[in-house]
């Protein structure tokens, strides 16, 4: 039988693992700060001597669609949203550094300052630590403040200011954890004019209805790859009618 | 590998249907005295690594970019909103409503500490302030028989005219219990909460002191579910649930059709 059915083959395993990220992005469409994945399959020839016949897909996440999301408010002062293309730093549990768009922060019991995924968020010297039960607001230049509760008229004291990382010009991949990273390590640099609007939170950035589009591509897609696997035993079965002797 | 796709799909219904769950409790919660809100928060699941970027790809080069292919979306868990609920006024004396953070202390049956905001109290046949299931408030407060015109200062001191004396005498003090983590707190149903390890360990004072909430008497606190809110919400994990259906039937109609055609 002819290799064309490897070929629609590897074409049907390509549209179903796109399949499998537009997938990924829609159950994701209401995780705070999630970042659409992008799948491009790009056409890999076989060389070799005489025609250029064979043609097989090859995936790959290409990484992150970086567009913002909705902002939505939500009232509560450890909320924050990022402006324009800024990243929030973490520490990765293996201790390296990470970034991320979301930002429902909170307080751990041990007074670490941790996001809505519970990695630490990063300050400029490492992890930021509270006294526990201390009242935060976060201030739109990323600086934590501090209330005391017991001098409620003092003004809030600034005990940290968050990382924000400008990634400009940078490379960044998605790691297996859904975290953003530079790949082959390394640390995006620290952006001082970054913003953040607090008591708000970003939504993911899955539009749905592209997404919906995507899906039914790679549906017909598939479908077109059988079809193709179908007339190929067609043509085969044509074949082994002709040369068979009466 | 094939019908990954329809399980990636299959954990954003789940997810949904989670934040359905909580948003369903939270409006059924609505005229619940004291009743904060539950928000369910979602978290990406591990990714697979189907090609490692960096692996190598011909003797001399290797690959820019990997094929990660994420496994959908769990439910992390879902946190308390602790904003302060609308105080409404109600004249009943054992009403008592906390103005700011902190928590009632409730003895638990088995003698273990429970903590609320719900302070709907009355008084127990022998006297005691007692909550509407019957369990003591703490520090117990004995409420004497005749006793009139009961006060509950803002710090939590609980004065009465006895009988035959003209001047109130004090009863006791209502502490406010306060913790470095409230979200962390676990409830376990009728308006109670517990101390866990996430919420750490309880810090006991009068009210209004070291940011504490101060007592209100006479009022109650409403919950601080806002209805338009919870219905937006509502509506969107509707049709973040929908679009996750769709996402199953185009995968099954795919399969279908390889199931046909070949």
């Amino acid at each position: 039988m002819d290799r064309l059915i490897y070929t629609a083959l590897s074409g049907m395993d390509a549209a179903m693992n796109r399949q499998r990220a537009v997938a990924n992005n829609l159950a994701n469409a209401s995780t705070p700060g999630f970042r659409a994945e992008e799948l491009s399959v790009k056409p890999v020839t076989i060389k070799g001597d005489g025609f250029e016949a064979r043609s097989l897909s090859q995936g790959a996440v290409r990484g992150a669609n970086m567009d913002g999301g909705t902002v939505t408010h939500t009232g509560q002062p450890m909320d924050i949203a990022l402006v324009g293309n800024a990243l929030l730093a973490l520490q990765a549990s293996d201790g390296t550094e990470v970034y991320s768009r979301r930002g429902d922060l909170r307080v751990s019991a041990t007074g670490v300052l941790e996001n809505g995924d519970g990695l630490p968020v990063l300050g400029e010297a490492g992890p930021i630590t509270v006294p526990a039960g201390s009242q935060l607001a976060i201030g739109e230049d990323g600086g934590v403040f501090l209330r005391d509760p017991a001098t409620p008229e003092a003004p809030p004291e600034l005990v940290a200011q968050i990382k924000l990382a400008n990634p400009e010009g940078s490379a960044i991949i998605k790691d297996l954890d859904g975290f953003l990273r530079v790949p082959g390590g390394g640390a995006l640099p620290g952006d001082p004019t970054a913003r953040v609007i607090a008591g708000s939170l970003e939504g993911s950035n899955v539009d749905t209805a592209t997404t919906l589009v995507q899906m039914i591509e790679a549906q017909r897609s598939f479908e077109q790859r059988t079809k193709i696997i179908s007339t190929a035993d067609d043509l085969d079965q044509a074949g082994a009618r002709l040369m068979s002797l009466r | 590998m094939p019908t990954s796709a329809l399980h990636v799909a299959r954990t954003g219904l789940e997810a949904q249907d989670t934040r359905m769950r909580v948003i369903a409790n939270n409006l059924a919660n609505i005229g619940t005295t004291g009743f904060k809100r539950d928000r369910a928060n979602f978290e990406t699941l591990a990714y697979q690594d189907a090609r490692v970027a960096g692996a190598r790809s011909t003797n001399e080069t290797a690959y820019a970019v990997g094929l990660n292919l994420g496994n959908g979306v769990g439910v992390q868990g879902t946190s308390r909103i602790e904003t302060q609920g609308t105080l409404s006024t109600t004249g009943n004396a054992f009403d008592l409503a906390l103005d700011g953070p902190g928590l009632f202390q409730i003895e638990l049956p088995g003698g273990q500490q429970g903590y609320t905001r719900a302070g709907n109290f009355t008084l127990s046949a022998d006297g005691q302030l007692v909550t509407a299931q019957g369990y003591v408030v703490q520090p117990a407060i004995q409420v004497p028989q005749g006793a009139q015109s009961i006060t509950v200062a803002p710090d939590g001191t609980v004065s009465a005219t006895l009988p035959g004396d003209a001047a109130p005498a004090e009863l006791g003090q209502l502490t406010i219990a306060s913790f470095p983590n409230p979200a962390g707190l676990q409830a376990i149903g009728d308006n109670y909460l517990v101390e866990t390890a996430a919420s750490g360990a309880a810090e006991i004072g009068p009210g209004g002191d070291n940011g504490r909430g101060s007592i209100r008497q006479g009022m109650l606190e409403a919950s601080n579910v806002n209805v338009v809110e919870e219905l937006v919400e509502m509506i969107e994990a509707q049709r973040a649930y929908e679009i996750n259906s769709k996402m199953i039937s185009s995968v099954d109609e795919m399969l279908r059709n390889a199931n046909q055609t070949l």
